[in-house]
């Protein structure tokens, strides 16, 4: 009979942490009836998108402890596969031959380059847009967790390598578009849907790989894996000394949370309608980190809703002429505050009043239970 | 040599400082071995040393045959070999059922670990480890909010839990009241037989109450092993303890 009872007790524990996810999502998938504008939509999707991306960066810092201030490569990577993809199916203006995308052109390239090729397909520029960027960061992670890099020497090395390969991309200009990025990139589409930016169908793309992505992530962290994850965050060495090899879970969730963002970079190039060098920024990339410390890096849907708050905010702020320039100040200043007076984030916040009126009702309704739990233990 | 642990002429230097010095110790299945020793006698080195938190500068250490200065403290774990620190190390966010769940490895591997029901074969599990080490109430709340006491108790049940058969513990009973380490000790003799276990500990009362053969050790060797008697008469021992009032006082 007790383990029935922790049985049930655990399905309800399970369902109340399920349902901030599903509240949310449903917000998500609600907003275009409330909301029938779709310049104002297009914006929303892309603070969707940057939340999926700071959910990623939840995963591995929040949950692994590994705090990587280059999670904008993943996302950068991810975007660039889709951009390659949407560009070899632009309809040829400046084209040259079967289809030569027009900067290439440009720059007096004649053939289009072997690694560009595959992406004429688009399966494989999606299934890329997942893989490389958990490749690399498998890779890299491989070097880092093998060496016991650990602490500010990861954040250093990931913020390190992202601009390196930012660099590389702006530098190989005739096969990257340079500073440009990849621009005037052909509708994606799927299964005879098209994906304009501007349309419902890529909102509710964005709102499908919103619900994925915190799905994912949260049966990541419910999974025996997740845990011992999070047991090498407490302690790294501890979890040695029970058997497990720690490096290879550190790789997992920090190639899992590289795929993510990969996703996360995809959309981005559906929304934006181009791949640019600063998707793969430094200043997103820090940005992305005070999203998810404002909204609570353990909490997959903190750290979505404080992405889509701050960088909502961001966007209504700085249209206007006093904040323009001052926007950096107060994302600043955001970030001291949350650090100083909340470690937990939003998320930290809203648990702690969650259970403060729990047990205000608790304290409320105690007197009654204490009688009945009496009555049963004389019978 | 039938031993089941055997360290040969192990020698470790921190900067010029031998903390060990061609140490040799065996030890038989299932036996619950002591060891005893002033401050900086390289008592918690040598348990370092067979966990492989430490590595040897020399020397071997073998368990049941195989090499383990050549194998990284997870696979070292994995032969089965437990380890308790002097510092109680337990995953401080983490509920004290998910410290004991994580303890429970029987499997490494982590797409092994990509599943999310724990099984209620696991769940009873826990529920008689917790009650094992006092902390049934506890189950839900994170390890942070133990007292130190209950933290050691927390770290003990987790070795139950990982079921290694050589257990090491380094002072198991620091910080603990004289009710709980009468517990402790109970619990210890409960696991001798089943598990080998080598205890570092100071306080006498508790290894006279546990141990069968004690260890002593000095500068980083062996000096003396026997029962508590022998070792107690020993003059070396006693040298050794100059100073402090004997062994009954370290």
């Amino acid at each position: 009979m007790p383990s029935n009872a922790s049985n049930s007790s655990g399905l309800q524990r399970l369902i109340a942490q399920l349902a901030p996810l599903l509240i949310v999502s449903a917000l998500v998938f609600a907003l275009p009836v409330l909301l029938n504008n779709d310049f104002l939509l297009n914006k929303v999707a892309r603070y969707l998108v940057l939340g999926i991306l700071t959910i990623s960066l939840g995963l591995s810092w929040g949950f692994g402890g590994i705090l990587n201030l280059g999670q904008a490569m993943s996302f950068g990577l991810g975007s660039y596969a889709m951009a390659m993809a949407l560009k070899l199916k632009t309809v040829p203006v400046h084209t040259g031959a079967s289809g030569l995308p027009d900067f290439m052109v440009w720059n007096n390239v004649q053939h289009l380059p072997w690694f560009w090729e595959p992406f004429r397909s688009l399966s494989f520029a999606i299934a890329a847009g997942l893989i490389v960027p958990a490749l690399v960061a498998a890779a890299l992670g491989w070097f880092m967790f093998r060496g016991r890099v650990t602490g500010v020497y990861v954040s250093i090395i990931t913020l390190a390598t992202m601009v390196v390969i930012n660099l590389v991309i702006i530098d190989q200009q005739s096969y990257t578009g340079g500073f440009n990025g990849i621009t005037d990139l052909a509708q994606l589409e799927l299964f005879g849907v098209a994906f304009d930016a501007y349309g419902r169908a890529t909102y509710y793309l964005v709102a499908g790989c919103v619900l994925l992505s915190l799905l994912v992530a949260f049966a990541f962290t419910k999974s025996r894996a997740g845990l011992i994850v999070q047991a090498i965050r407490d302690h790294e060495s501890r979890v040695r000394y029970f058997g497990y090899d720690v490096a290879l879970y550190q790789i997992f969730v920090f190639a899992l949370s590289a795929a993510i963002a990969g996703l996360a970079g995809m959309l981005y190039t559906v929304v934006m309608e181009f791949a640019s060098p600063t998707f793969l920024g430094v200043q997103l990339s820090l940005s992305v980190v005070v999203w998810c410390a404002v909204g609570g890096r353990q909490s997959l849907v903190g750290a979505f809703l404080g992405a889509v708050l701050v960088a909502g905010m961001q966007g209504a702020l700085s249209e206007s002429a006093a904040f323009l320039e001052t926007w950096t100040l107060v994302m600043g200043a955001l970030f001291v505050l949350v650090v100083l007076f909340l470690p937990k984030g939003l998320a930290g916040l809203a648990q702690s009043t969650w259970r403060w009126v729990a047990q205000r009702r608790q304290a409320a309704g105690g007197a009654v239970a204490r009688g009945v739990s009496q009555t049963e233990g004389s019978t | 040599m039938n031993s089941h642990l055997d360290l040969r002429d192990v020698s470790v230097s921190f900067n010029g400082f031998k903390a060990l010095n061609s140490l040799n110790m065996s030890v038989r299945k299932g036996e619950l071995r002591c060891l005893i020793g002033p401050n900086g006698a390289g008592k918690t080195t040598a348990l370092d040393i067979i966990c492989g938190k430490v590595k040897p500068s020399a020397g071997s250490v073998s368990f049941d045959g195989t090499a383990l200065q050549e194998l990284e403290e997870y696979e070292i774990a994995r032969a089965g070999v437990g380890r308790k620190f002097q510092v109680p190390s337990v995953f401080r966010e983490l509920s004290v059922s998910d410290n004991l769940e994580v303890a429970r490895a029987r499997r490494t591997s982590v797409f092994g670990n990509l599943r999310w029901s724990i099984g209620n074969a696991a769940r009873n599990d826990i529920e008689r480890l917790a009650e094992l080490v006092g902390l049934t109430e506890q189950l839900d709340r994170p390890a942070a909010y133990l007292s130190h006491g209950q933290t050691q108790w927390l770290e003990i049940g987790m070795l139950v839990a990982q079921d290694a058969e050589l257990i090491l513990m380094d002072e198991p009973t620091a910080g603990m009241t004289a009710q709980e380490t009468r517990k402790t000790a109970e619990l210890f003799v409960r696991l001798k037989g089943k598990h080998t276990l080598i205890v570092v500990e100071h306080d006498m009362g508790f290894v006279k109450a546990i141990g069968d053969i004690i260890s002593v050790m000095h500068m980083g060797q062996m000096l003396a092993e026997g029962t508590a008697a022998e070792v107690e008469a020993h003059p070396e021992v006693r040298r050794a303890y100059l100073g402090s009032g004997g062994i009954s006082h370290a």
